[in-house]
């Protein structure tokens, strides 16, 4: 079976599986088990599956597409003119430079210089199909499709094994709701506590339904496909968040997730807009259209094989910016329209010169990213992440730290043959303020969940930096590492709440005896994030190789475009800043000494359920970066799936400034590596002291810091005042319309239909007075008047034969009067 | 005694009176029509009576005007020439209805229903009735001059041979000039007819008129046990002593007592 | 020419002056000089008519009404023999001839059975009621 017609089956099932437990535990979840309890079996069984199946794919992937180092030479311009359905993974590994020392982990052969041109290697090799059409006519085409590559196969391996930790962990996570529970955090009217059953099964339901939107987000072939499961993890984000929505905060915390998520999608959808209405196709890949002829997707669009896959504006986006001049053209051709249409194509290359089209590519890329903005949390669209926290811990480990905001990422680096390098550039900003923000934040954050939510933000900020400055390897690598380690930290973090039943650290500390397993992990997960290991000898924790990654192609970016060195400047200080509240974290939880001696009394190590996954993860978290002799790691993989035409130089300059963006393999160049494997070594460890300084021996108490930069400290400790900010200037006026409109409508409206309602009554009665009077009136006075005229006239009858006698004589010559009269003839000839 | 059959009207006019004018000098007898005259005198009597008929309060001295009224009437139909229909009227009216009428008056002629005298108000109402249908017929007979001609004068002798046959189907006279009715009908059909109306007649008035068996005894016979026998002797007698019977509801009133 | 003319508004137009003997209206001539015409003989039947009627309407004696009837059909009669008389009428009239004649006969006929019928019927009233008073039988009264 060829991998063609192998992979979407295989990947198509493990898409379904969790749609399937999704669906028995809708119908059946109280009835499976005991107290539904079989609810969770349905779920880890489904995704075990999906797991299963995403393996079998990615092994089937990576023995016909062996993963190897690939050389940079490779990237040449003789496949220019590849046929997309053959990739470029059958290249031995031509010229692999000589050692220098650099073990498995970075890609050999530096040998070419940057490419002058955008004349890149031909497509990677991808296998893309639809398997059901909705709706096909015209220019458009709606389905159901794949697009398959060595990022979809990674992707999916990652979230269905993080899904399975998670499902595992959750299953005794959870056990509380599998009987009746007293929520102490409500507080009802009468002023007693909530008392309601438990829901496990729904949690469990809302679990499968949410794997199941993320992996469709992942499989997906085009972008219509994207939308909607981007909208479909967003509602089950919202169910998940709301959880315990009892809680008012709860409920007002997935309300935000699911509007600051919306608000996003808004820039999504003119993006959207802009490239349908451009272009006419939302696939990514090519296909055939009904008739036979092919139908170039959005990347041979953009990035057309013929040049090499160099970015330009196509011809739809070219005609559709120039509208006025096409219809200038046309209407100077109206009498032949043939001819008409041949001089417009002929004019197009002269439009595209002259910059038509080129802002209108620029909005798409900035539109779908504005709904990356929503989903992945950057800046300003961050602050649903923290509120997110109410929902339970396995829903933060598993939607908010390693999938669903990832999808943000994952989506920019499919998308990223379309972006063009000045919305790249504002990626890389928004990135990198929303690191800033968010590890300023994290610094004086108490609640351990909300410092991993920080954490999240801040990282996820890195990864936009990272695809930002032309780092697609190092963005979408930060991405599959950091889902493995801030899933573990976030396991940890709820296997230590649910020991010390409180999320304030403040009263945590000296736990470390008391939970080993937690606290080693959670070192482990510590570590990670902060890129720890040993520069020279490049070898580290997976965090040390994805976030040396990035750092190396921002001081690349930097050097070129030394105007924009504040990116570099940030990465490296959002490192700093990362070691030390990661490190002050695990400090307060773990070292020390106990703060408040009832919770570490009665804490106690989790259940192995609980652990198990934790230790999964943390091998993970330590391997995932590793790159084993002959080539195979998660690099190169990724790697492969790099899109046609990127990896290049870019030029941008039109929102900017003339700029750069360097390709990414001269990012390996040794002094540029070893500049930003030392600047990512010296700030970790700068992190890590002051964390034990002021932490664990207390050289520098806490207190005294907070207390010198008072200002500083309420302003971080207050998280900036964006939540204050956004409610005076949203949330107050959309409230006050709101309020204005329910006015006008009972008010006015309600008042309006009132007075109709009692108008028609009043005619109502009219009506009704005149059907008693007149109608009524009429048919019981002619039945009166019968009456008594019967009355009357049986006066006439006495019974006296004489006056019958009488009246009959009278009668006869009454009427021979007057037919005497009338007729004016004598009676008788 | 044929001579005296054979005697008909005219040889009145023309014989007896001549005999009777030659004897009386002192009469203008030339040109007397003594056919007028004699219509004269029965059409006087029959209205005479009729309007005493009206005017009798009396129901036996009604039931002997009617006779009179109609006795002048079949000598009317004498003196048009139906002296056939002249005997009948006197053999059947007179002498078979009206003595039947007369039995009835005998029959319900008690003291108290001998007179009863209708108000005034019904005599006016009557009396307009009256007047205005005659002034209707009259203006009717009048309106025709074919009637106003004077007749021939005389009547001739018929015979009834026409009219027997006629009833037995065979019309022998001729028609009249310019009769409307140019083919005569024989009338045995309605003779039939009526022959059979007479006998169903009988039979039905005696059916009606017949004693029936009475649980609860008749209002008449409680009228009459009421009545002294001798009083109703006195009320039998009155009836042929005209006018000593008092009429009115007063005779009612005290009619019992007497 | 004296001509009997009632006033014209009165009169239909359609009746024409009475004819005249010798410009003497027939019924203003002598009467014992002139020959009697039809019309003598309708006015006594229309006397006896209206006497009949009057009769009927009038009198509250059962009886008195049966003789009212009787005088009604002894009016009709007269004016059938009227009709039916040659001899009423000028030489050669048309007449109803033998025809009046017979339709006289089951007048008088038919007179004497409903004189039967209808005295039958007023003696089973008198012997119900006890009175030949046609003002009682009201039971019909509405």
């Amino acid at each position: 079976m060829d991998l063609e017609s192998l992979l979407p089956t295989l990947l198509g099932l493990a898409w379904l599986l969790p749609l399937a437990s999704f669906a028995v535990i809708l119908f059946a979840g109280p009835r499976l088990g005991n107290h539904g309890k079989g609810a969770a079996g349905v779920a880890t069984a489904a995704i075990v599956g999906s797991f299963v199946l995403s393996l079998f794919a990615f092994i089937s992937w990576v023995a016909q597409h062996p993963v190897h180092a690939v050389a940079h030479g490779d990237h040449g311009g003789a496949h220019a003119a590849a046929d997309p359905t053959h990739g470029s993974g059958d290249h031995a590994s031509a010229s692999h430079a000589t050692a220098t020392g650099h073990e498995p982990g970075h890609d050999t052969g530096h040998g070419e210089a940057a490419h002058g041109e955008a004349n890149h290697a031909g497509s990677p090799v991808h296998y893309s199909g639809d398997w059901y059409t909705l709706y096909e006519g015209g220019r458009l085409k709606l389905s159901i499709g794949w697009y398959v590559d060595a990022l979809t196969v990674l992707m999916f391996v990652m979230i269905t094994f993080i899904a399975t930790c998670i499902h595992v962990y959750a299953s005794g996570y959870m056990h509380d709701e599998l009987h009746d529970i007293t929520d102490h955090e409500v507080h009802l009217a009468d002023g007693s506590h909530l008392h309601r059953p438990g829901r496990f099964h729904r949690f469990f339901q809302a679990l499968s339904l949410f794997c199941f939107s993320m992996l469709g987000i992942v499989i997906a072939g085009n972008l219509a496909m994207v939308f909607i499961f981007w909208e479909l993890v967003g509602i089950c984000s919202w169910f998940l968040i709301g959880f315990y929505y009892e809680r008012k905060s709860a409920s007002n915390a997935a309300n935000k997730a699911f509007i600051v998520n919306r608000i996003g999608d808004f820039g999504m959808l003119i993006g959207l807009m802009a490239l349908w209405g451009a272009l006419g196709t939302l696939h990514f890949a090519d296909s055939t259209g009904p008739d036979g002829h092919a139908r170039p997707g959005l990347f041979s669009l953009i990035r057309p094989p013929v040049a090499g896959h160099g970015q330009w504006v196509p011809d739809g986006m070219v005609k559709f910016a120039a509208a006025e001049k096409v219809g200038a053209v046309l209407r100077s051709h109206a009498d032949d329209p043939r001819a008409a249409v041949e001089q417009v194509e002929a004019k197009v290359e002269d439009w595209r010169d002259e910059g038509y089209g080129r802002w209108l590519l620029l909005v798409a890329g900035l539109g779908i990213f504005c709904g990356c903005i929503g989903k992945s949390a950057q800046f300003p669209l961050f602050v649903w992440l923290p509120d997110a926290m109410e929902g339970p811990t396995p829903v933060s480990a598993l939607v908010h730290s390693a999938t669903m905001v990832a999808a943000g990422v994952y989506l920019v680096g499919r998308f990223y043959p379309v972006l063009t390098p000045d919305a790249l550039l504002v990626i890389a900003y928004v990135g990198a303020i929303t690191l800033f923000i968010a590890a300023t934040i994290a610094l004086v954050a108490n609640d351990i969940k909300r410092v991993l939510a920080y954490s999240t933000v801040s990282q996820l900020g890195y990864m936009m930096l990272a695809l930002g400055v032309g780092g697609w390897l190092a963005g979408l690598f930060h991405l599959v590492t950091h889902a493995f380690f801030k899933s573990l930290l976030f396991l940890c973090s709820g296997s230590v709440i649910h020991a010390c039943h409180t999320n304030d650290m403040r009263k945590m500390g000296g736990l470390a005896k008391v939970m080993p397993w937690t606290s080693g992990t959670m070192l482990v997960g510590c570590l990670a994030i902060i890129g720890a290991g040993i520069p020279f000898l490049d070898i580290g924790l997976s965090g040390y190789y994805s976030k040396d990654s990035i750092l190396a192609q921002a001081l690349l970016f930097a050097r070129e475009n030394p105007s924009h060195s504040i990116l570099f400047y940030a990465v490296a200080g959002g490192a700093m800043l990362t070691a030390f509240y990661m490190f002050r974290l695990w400090f307060m939880t773990f070292a020390g000494q106990p703060r408040d001696h009832h919770v570490h009394d009665h804490a106690h190590e989790s259940p192995p359920v609980m652990v198990y996954p934790l230790v999964a993860l943390s091998i993970l978290a330590v391997v995932a970066g590793w790159t084993l002799p002959g080539g195979f790691g998660i690099a190169n993989m990724i790697e492969q799936a790099r899109p046609a035409g990127t990896g290049g130089i870019e030029l941008g300059g039109l929102l900017f400034s003339a700029f750069t963006v360097p390709a990414e393999h001269a990012s390996h160049a040794h002094d540029i590596h070893v500049t930003a494997s030392l600047t990512a070594f010296a700030t970790a460890a700068a992190g890590v002291l002051l964390a034990a300084l002021m932490y664990v021996w207390g050289i520098i108490p806490p207190a005294m810091v907070a207390s010198a930069v008072k200002p500083l400290y309420t302003f971080l400790a207050n998280r900036w005042y964006f939540d204050e900010i956004y409610r005076f200037l949203f949330v107050l006026p959309v409230l006050g319309v709101s309020r204005l409109v329910s006015g006008t409508d009972k008010g006015i409206i309600d008042r309006f239909i009132e007075g109709l309602a009692w108008g028609a009554k009043q005619v109502a009665g009219f009506d009704a007075w005149l059907d008693r009077t007149l109608i009524d009136g009429l048919v019981n006075g002619t039945a009166s008047a019968t009456y008594s005229a019967g009355l009357e006239l049986k006066k006439l009858q006495t019974g006296q034969l004489r006056q019958y006698v009488m009246f009959i004589a009278l009668g006869t010559v009454a009427i021979f009067v007057l037919a005497g009269l009338l007729f004016r003839s004598s009676f008788a000839g | 005694m044929t001579g005296l059959l054979d005697m008909d009207i005219s040889s009145v006019t023309h014989v007896i009176v001549p005999a009777l004018a030659t004897s009386l000098p002192t009469l203008p007898m030339a040109g007397i029509n003594w056919h007028s005259v004699l219509f004269l005198l029965f059409a006087g009597l029959a209205c005479g009576f009729a309007v005493g008929v009206v005017a009798a309060d009396n129901v036996v001295r009604m039931a002997l005007y009617l006779v009179f009224s109609l006795g002048s009437t079949a000598g009317l139909f004498f003196l048009a020439g139906a002296e056939f229909l002249g005997a009948m009227q006197l053999m059947i009216y007179v002498g078979g209805t009206l003595v039947l009428l007369v039995f009835g008056v005998m029959l319900t002629a008690q003291a108290p229903f001998v007179s009863i005298k209708p108000s005034s108000s019904d005599r006016t109402l009557a009396a307009v009735a009256g007047a205005s249908l005659l002034a209707l017929l009259l203006t009717a007979a009048f309106s025709v001059d074919a009637w106003m001609v004077p007749g021939v004068g005389e009547v001739p002798a018929p015979s009834a041979t026409p009219l027997g046959m006629a009833l037995i189907g065979v019309r022998v006279d001729t028609p009249p000039n310019g009769s409307p009715n140019g083919g005569h009908v024989g009338y045995m059909l309605p003779f039939e007819i009526v022959s059979v109306h007479l006998l169903v007649v009988l039979v039905g008035a005696a059916y009606l008129a017949r004693a029936k068996r009475r649980r609860t005894p008749r209002a008449i016979d409680a009228v009459a046990s009421a009545m002294p026998v001798e009083s109703a002797v006195v009320a039998t007698a009155a009836v042929t002593v005209p006018g000593r019977t008092a009429g009115g509801a007063k005779s009612a009133l005290v009619g019992g007592g007497r | 020419m004296m001509n009997f003319s009632l006033a014209p508004s009165i009169l239909p137009p359609g009746l024409t002056m009475p004819a005249s003997v010798g410009m003497i209206p027939l019924f203003a001539a002598n009467p014992f000089t002139e020959p009697v015409g039809v019309i003598h003989y309708l006015i006594v039947g229309a006397v006896l008519f209206t006497a009949g009627i009057a009769c009927m309407t009038l009198k509250r004696n059962a009886l008195g009404i049966l003789m009212g009837i009787e005088l009604v059909l002894n009016g009709a009669n007269i004016n059938f023999v009227a009709f039916s008389s040659s001899y009423l009428r000028a030489e050669g009239a048309p007449t109803l001839g033998l025809d009046g004649q017979v339709v006289a006969l089951f007048v008088i006929l038919l007179a004497a059975a409903e004189a039967a019928v209808a005295l039958a019927i007023t003696l089973n009233f008198y012997n119900n009621h006890a009175t030949v008073d046609v003002d009682r039988a009201d039971d019909l009264k509405g």
